[in-house]
């Protein structure tokens, strides 16, 4: 069973009287295990799609079906659920909370499922993604990419399915870039399904397949012939058994 | 998010902004401190009177000479020369079947003297039943007894006060007292009256310093102690001593306060109403005499503080009010600072509710640390108003729990809008937002 389904899904924003349409009906299945790269120039609608299968919003028509349950219908509370616990995030601008420690900032899924503070897997989400030396700098005292590897150790924390990349890259400089996506390709290789949203063709060359999108249409949906692999950083290496 | 996680978040916040923090404290630190230090006064004030009135008896009624002057003073000086008088004593214990015991007391004009020095008490002509109206109890020896006064025989009781005056640490009993050339024997000793710092009422003095003696020596052998202007006039003058002269007899004898007992607490305003219109009668209408009630006292003092805690109410609520706007202020500009870690808390899970809590929660804890700080700050008001001023005061559990409580309540109504302002935020574009 394919764990994200998506069947003509439409989004139309309305400003004032007029309708934009964002998404014009776009169908595809990710089954579990894939790596996704959406692509698509701005005003193409895939940061709509995003947002939606995100479930961050829901779609104007059409339906969304994650993990088995049709999430286009869910109330307000049960999506917060769904993003809790089937979803981690991962933001072009990190969107750490800047007052609290790394450790702290990964654990803030945790507040909203279980409640408790679970520093143990918060630890071991940041040694994971090579961090075991920064658990309590604030992100003013990290670099972008240490700042990113927290984001991704806090998207990871909870242990959703999807791991979801919006331009997870576009704020590093491209080695720093290879890095986060050499964690991404660690994590898929480990079972997670990863979706990123980019528009660099050598970002998206990393994932298995790649979705094109205009004008709120799927233009193309292709496998990645020759994937480039992400050498991780040694340290990283010595990280991951 | 638990709710300590959500208290401890909101201390931090507190903590990261110390300065605007405090600033958005002051409204409430004020109120709360404001209403309990002035609840303290107020409070100490009523435990003021109502110890004097207690001290007084609730089932007396106290009837007191009062002097006349300006335009009524040459009628009055006519119609009613001798004021307070014996006869009114005895008539109104005769008439009033409410009445138990009826105390005529003459405070007199005396110089006692401890050798050849001169002491400042006050020597109080009345009877034995004193002791048990006055709500006075005897250290030593004895009280003045029927016998003393039917036998006109010279003894006297001290008050505390008037003992160390007369006698500092020496045994006091049998020794002899003199006041204006006479000598009085001591016959037995009071004991100490407590007595507020700040007389309520009038109708009160420091016990303490009296000297008791049987009522018609006091008449016999002094002049009253009284404050009745002697009429400017001659001619009058005259006509007022010629008919003082003629009439000196017992039942004339002026008195300075005459203390009823009633059977009964609640029969103090029939009897009140009996012995006003005895005395109206045989004063030819000219009140020359005041009627206290302490039971009524107790009513009016209950009914000032009552009125007293209303305006307290009102300037409370209105500082509390101005500072939970205050904060209401804060917590919008805050909910606007923050909108990016609403988003980003929203889309790791939180909930709206989530989201309203957490906002709640730091407006609660602002007030509730500035209602604790307002409670440390309104006792200690109150401990420096009693220093510094040398009022009573009195800080009530009630009024700080009362004042702390509607902190905590400012905090729920006042955070409730920036609250839901943060719930309503839309997760997509508070992650968009700068």
């Amino acid at each position: 069973m394919a764990l994200i389904e998506v069947r003509d899904l439409k989004k139309t924003y309305k400003i004032g009287s007029v309708e934009i349409p964002a998404l014009r009906g776009v169908s595809f299945k990710v089954e579990p295990g894939e790596f996704v790269a959406i692509m698509g120039p701005s005003g193409s609608g895939k940061s709509t799609l995003m947002n939606l299968i995100g479930c961050l919003d829901r779609p104007t028509a059409g339906k969304y079906i994650l993990d088995g349950t049709d999430a286009s219908k869910l109330s307000d509370a049960a999506r917060a659920e769904v993003r809790n616990r089937k979803i981690g995030f991962v933001f072009q601008s990190f969107n750490l909370l800047p007052r609290m420690s790394a450790i702290k900032n990964t654990m803030l899924p945790m507040m909203y499922s279980t409640g408790r503070r679970d520093a143990k897997a918060a630890r071991r989400a940041l040694e994971s993604v090579g961090l075991a030396h920064r658990f309590h700098h604030t992100p003013m005292q990290l670099s972008g990419g240490e700042q990113q590897r927290v984001a991704v150790a806090r998207a990871l924390v909870n242990d959703p399915p999807v791991i979801f990349g919006d331009e997870p890259t576009g704020n590093l400089d491209s080695a720093t870039g290879v890095e986060i996506m050499a964690i991404f390709q660690r994590l898929n290789a480990e079972g997670k399904t990863v979706i990123i949203v980019t528009h660099e063709p050598d970002i998206a060359q990393h994932a298995k397949r790649i979705l094109r999108f205009r004008d709120g249409i799927l233009e193309s949906d292709e496998p990645v012939l020759e994937q480039l692999i992400a050498a991780p950083k040694p340290r990283d290496a010595a990280a991951c058994p | 998010m638990g709710i300590l996680d959500a208290i401890q978040t909101g201390l931090s916040e507190l903590l990261s902004h110390k300065m605007r923090s405090m600033l958005t404290m002051l409204g409430v630190i004020f109120g709360v401190a404001a209403v309990i230090a002035m609840v303290s006064i107020g409070e100490g004030a009523k435990q003021e009177a109502l110890d004097q009135i207690k001290q007084m008896g609730i089932d007396v009624i106290h009837i007191k000479r009062a002097s006349i002057t300006g335009e009524l003073a040459d009628k009055a000086a006519e119609r009613s020369p001798f004021g307070l008088k014996y006869s009114d004593a005895q008539s109104i214990a005769s008439v009033c079947g409410f009445a138990k015991r009826v105390v005529p007391t003459r405070e007199v004009f005396a110089d006692v003297k401890v050798g050849e020095k001169p002491v400042s008490v006050k020597i109080v002509g009345t009877t034995p039943d004193y002791l048990a109206v006055s709500r006075s109890s005897l250290l030593e020896g004895r009280f003045l007894r029927d016998t003393d006064i039917h036998g006109h025989v010279r003894v006297c009781v001290l008050g505390a006060a008037a003992k160390r005056e007369l006698f500092g640490f020496d045994d006091p009993m049998d020794k002899m007292v003199k006041a204006n050339k006479r000598l009085f024997r001591v016959v037995g000793l009071m004991k100490a009256k407590e007595i507020g710092s700040a007389k309520a009422f009038s109708a009160m003095r420091d016990l303490n310093s009296d000297i008791y003696i049987p009522i018609n020596v006091a008449i016999t052998d002094f002049k009253i102690a009284s404050q009745q202007a002697i009429p400017g006039d001659l001619t009058q003058l005259q006509k007022i001593v010629i008919k003082m002269l003629s009439k000196q007899s017992l039942e004339n004898s002026a008195l300075s306060e005459v203390i009823v007992q009633v059977q009964s607490d609640t029969a103090t305003g029939p009897t009140a109403s009996v012995a006003r219109s005895i005395l109206n009668r045989s004063h030819r209408g000219i009140r020359d005499y005041e009627i206290i009630i302490p039971a009524e006292l107790l009513k009016q003092s209950q009914q000032t503080q009552r009125i007293f805690n209303i305006v307290m109410a009102a300037i409370a609520s209105i500082s509390l009010l101005v500072g939970g706007i205050g904060i209401m202020n804060i917590m919008l500009a805050t909910v606007t600072q923050r909108t990016r870690e609403i988003g980003v808390r929203r889309c790791v899970g939180a909930t709206r509710w989530d989201i309203v809590r957490q906002f709640m929660l730091e407006a609660l804890v602002i007030t509730c640390v500035g209602g604790l700080i307002g409670v440390v700050a309104g006792i200690g008001g109150a401990k420096a108003i009693s220093d510094f001023a040398g009022w009573r005061t009195v800080v009530s559990m009630q009024a700080v729990i009362v004042a702390f409580s509607v902190s905590a309540l400012v905090g729920i109504v006042f955070g409730m809008y920036p609250a839901v302002r943060a719930a309503m935020v839309d997760p997509i574009e508070a992650l968009r937002y700068a």
